[in-house]
C-alpha cells in the first residue's frame, strides 16, 4: 500500500512538473498565433479600410481554417465571436462586448498579464481614425514580442526546470513520506 | 427585415425602445431626424411627427402638439453612440462617406451627418462633433417602374433615358427597380453605386435585387467606375445614380460612345432644368438621352409627370399616365 501511494506521488509531482513545461511552451505558441492575427487585423484595417465586424471575421474564418489542425482555434473563433456579436448590434459599447467575449479564452494557457493587454487593446480599438488604429494594435504587438521573447529566451531552461522539479520534488515528497 | 426595424437597430438601446414601443407600423416613414437637444422628428405622409409621453411615448403630428415639456429630445451621447453603433464602432472605415457628408447603413438607407468640419488647407478632411442627422429610410418596391418601362424601349431596343426628379420623389427606387426589369428582360447592366444606395451592399453582396444580368460596382466614384465597367464587364446598359460633376457626364459621354445605352438620374424639376444646366444642357442638346422621364411631387415613387423623348417632345404626359401599355 506504502508503494503504491509513493508511486502516485511521483507520478503526480511529475506530472505536474510536464504540465508547467507544457503550459510555457502553449502560452508561447497562443502569443505567437496572436501576433500573427493582429498584424492580419492591422492589414484588414489599414490596407482594406475594413469595419471591425469584417475584419475581426475575416481574420478569424481564415485562422480556423489554418490553425484547426493543430488544435488552435480558440482565438480565431473569439476573434468570430466578437464579430457576430458586433453584428448582432444590440447596443452594447465595443469594450463590454470585447471584454465578454474575452470570457471564453479564461481557459488557456494565456496569464494575467497577457489578459490585461488584451483588454486594453479592446478599450482603445475603433477609436478616432485609421493612425489611431495602426498605433494601437502596433503598442499591442511590441507588448506581445517583449513576452514572445522572454518566453522564447527562456523556453529550454524552463521547461528542463520544470520537468526536473516536478520528478525531483515527488522524489522528495516520497522519501519525505516514507 | 422590416425597413424601419433596420433603422431603429442603429440607436442606443433606450431609443430603440421608445421608438418600438411608439411603433413606426402605420406610418410610411421617410426620415427620421436628430439634433442636438432638439426634438426627434420623423418625417412621414407629408407632415413631420414628434415623439410626446402620454402614458408612453407615441407619434403626434407636430402642428398639432403645442406643449414642449413632454416632446422627446436628442440628447448629445444619443448622437454619439448612434454613429458609434451605425459604423459597427469603426468610424475610421468611413473617413471618405463622412468627408461627403453621409454613411449607408444595411438596407441602403442613408444617414446624413453634419457638424464641425475639420479642414486640411481649403479641403474638408472629416467632420467632428457631429449633431445632427438625417436618416433617410430607404424601400425596395419591386414593381413601381411597371407603367413607365415600356415607354423606355424602342423596337425592343432600351433608350437612354435620364430621371429627372427632386430629391425626396423617389428616383432611387424608381432606378432601382428598372435596372431589375431591364436586366431581367435581358440586357447586361452595369450599375455604379456611389452611395451604396441602389443595390445596398453588406460586405459585397447587393441586399436589394437588381436581376439576373446585374453587375454592381459598389462605393466606387461614377466616373471612374464607369470607365472601369466598360473595360471590364461589357455592360449593355449603365446605371448611375444622381449624375452631376463634368466627370461623370463626360464618362457617361464615353459610355454611349463605346455602344452601350444609359439609365441615370438627376435633381431638378423639369427638361427645362435640365437644359439650363451647364454640361447637361450639352448632352440635350446631342441627344445623348432618347427618353426623359420627370417624377411627380411627393407620393407613390413611378408616379411620373411626363416622358419625352430625346428632342423633347412630350409622349406621355400625367394625365394619361395608367391608361395605355404597351411598347413604343
Amino acid at each position: 500500500m506504502k508503494w503504491i501511494g509513493a508511486g502516485l506521488v511521483m507520478m503526480s509531482s511529475t506530472l505536474i512538473g510536464f504540465q508547467t513545461a507544457w503550459q510555457w511552451k502553449m502560452r508561447l505558441k497562443w502569443l505567437e498565433q496572436l501576433r500573427h492575427m493582429i498584424y492580419s487585423l492591422k492589414g484588414e484595417i489599414l490596407y482594406g479600410h475594413t469595419a471591425l465586424n469584417e475584419a475581426f471575421g475575416r481574420v478569424g474564418t481564415r485562422f480556423l481554417q489554418a490553425e484547426g489542425e493543430r488544435g488552435l482555434q480558440k482565438l480565431p473563433l473569439f476573434f468570430l465571436s466578437v464579430a457576430k456579436r458586433i453584428d448582432q448590434q444590440e447596443g452594447e459599447a465595443f469594450c463590454q462586448i470585447w471584454q465578454e467575449e474575452m470570457k471564453s479564452l479564461s481557459a488557456s494557457p494565456l496569464k494575467e498579464e497577457d489578459m490585461a493587454s488584451l483588454k486594453n487593446l479592446g478599450d482603445h480599438l475603433g477609436y478616432l481614425d485609421l493612425t489611431m488604429q495602426e498605433r494601437n494594435l502596433l503598442l499591442y504587438v511590441e507588448q506581445l514580442d517583449e513576452q514572445i521573447d522572454f518566453l522564447r529566451l527562456h523556453l529550454k531552461d524552463r521547461t528542463k526546470l520544470y520537468a526536473s522539479l516536478g520528478i525531483m520534488g515527488g522524489i522528495f515528497l516520497t522519501v519525505a513520506m516514507l | 427585415m422590416e425597413e424601419m426595424e433596420q433603422v431603429i437597430r442603429i440607436f442606443p438601446q433606450k431609443l430603440r425602445e421608445i421608438l418600438r414601443t411608439a411603433g413606426t407600423e402605420g406610418f410610411r416613414a421617410e426620415e427620421l431626424r436628430l439634433r442636438i437637444s432638439q426634438p426627434l422628428m420623423m418625417r412621414a405622409e407629408g407632415r413631420d411627427w414628434w415623439l410626446k409621453m402620454e402614458k408612453g411615448y407615441v407619434w403626434r403630428p407636430v402642428e398639432e402638439t403645442w406643449e414642449r415639456k413632454q416632446i422627446y429630445c436628442v440628447g448629445e451621447g444619443e448622437i454619439r453612440d448612434t454613429l458609434e453603433y451605425m459604423s459597427r464602432y469603426s468610424l475610421y472605415a468611413f473617413d471618405e462617406e463622412l468627408r461627403q457628408g453621409f454613411l449607408t447603413i444595411p438596407g441602403g438607407h442613408r444617414v446624413g451627418v453634419a457638424g464641425q468640419a475639420v479642414l486640411e488647407g481649403s479641403r474638408v478632411k472629416t467632420l467632428r462633433n457631429i449633431s445632427f442627422l438625417n436618416i433617410r429610410v430607404a424601400r425596395e418596391i419591386p414593381g413601381c417602374g411597371d407603367q413607365l418601362l415600356p415607354w423606355l424601349y424602342q423596337e425592343r431596343n432600351f433608350c437612354s433615358t435620364l430621371i429627372i426628379s427632386a430629391p425626396g420623389r423617389g428616383k432611387t427606387t424608381l432606378l432601382r427597380d428598372l435596372i431589375r426589369q431591364i436586366s431581367d428582360r435581358g440586357l447586361k447592366v452595369g450599375a455604379v453605386d456611389e452611395r451604396s444606395e441602389i443595390g445596398a451592399c453588406c460586405q459585397g453582396k447587393p441586399q436589394n435585387n437588381l436581376g439576373l444580368r446585374t453587375d454592381l460596382l459598389d462605393g466606387c466614384p461614377k466616373a471612374e467606375g464607369i470607365m472601369m465597367l466598360i473595360r471590364s464587364m461589357s455592360p449593355q446598359v449603365i446605371a448611375v445614380d444622381e449624375i452631376g460633376g463634368k466627370e461623370d457626364l463626360e464618362a457617361l459621354r464615353y459610355g454611349k460612345n463605346c455602344g452601350c445605352s444609359l439609365l441615370a438620374t438627376v435633381h431638378g424639376n423639369s427638361l427645362e432644368d435640365i437644359r439650363k444646366k451647364p454640361v447637361l444642357g450639352e448632352f440635350v442638346e446631342e441627344k445623348v438621352f432618347s427618353r426623359y422621364l420627370v417624377l411627380g411631387s411627393r407620393g407613390k415613387p413611378g408616379r411620373a409627370e411626363g416622358i419625352f423623348d430625346g428632342e423633347g417632345n412630350l409622349l406621355w404626359g400625367k394625365n394619361q399616365l395608367g391608361e395605355g401599355e404597351g411598347e413604343k
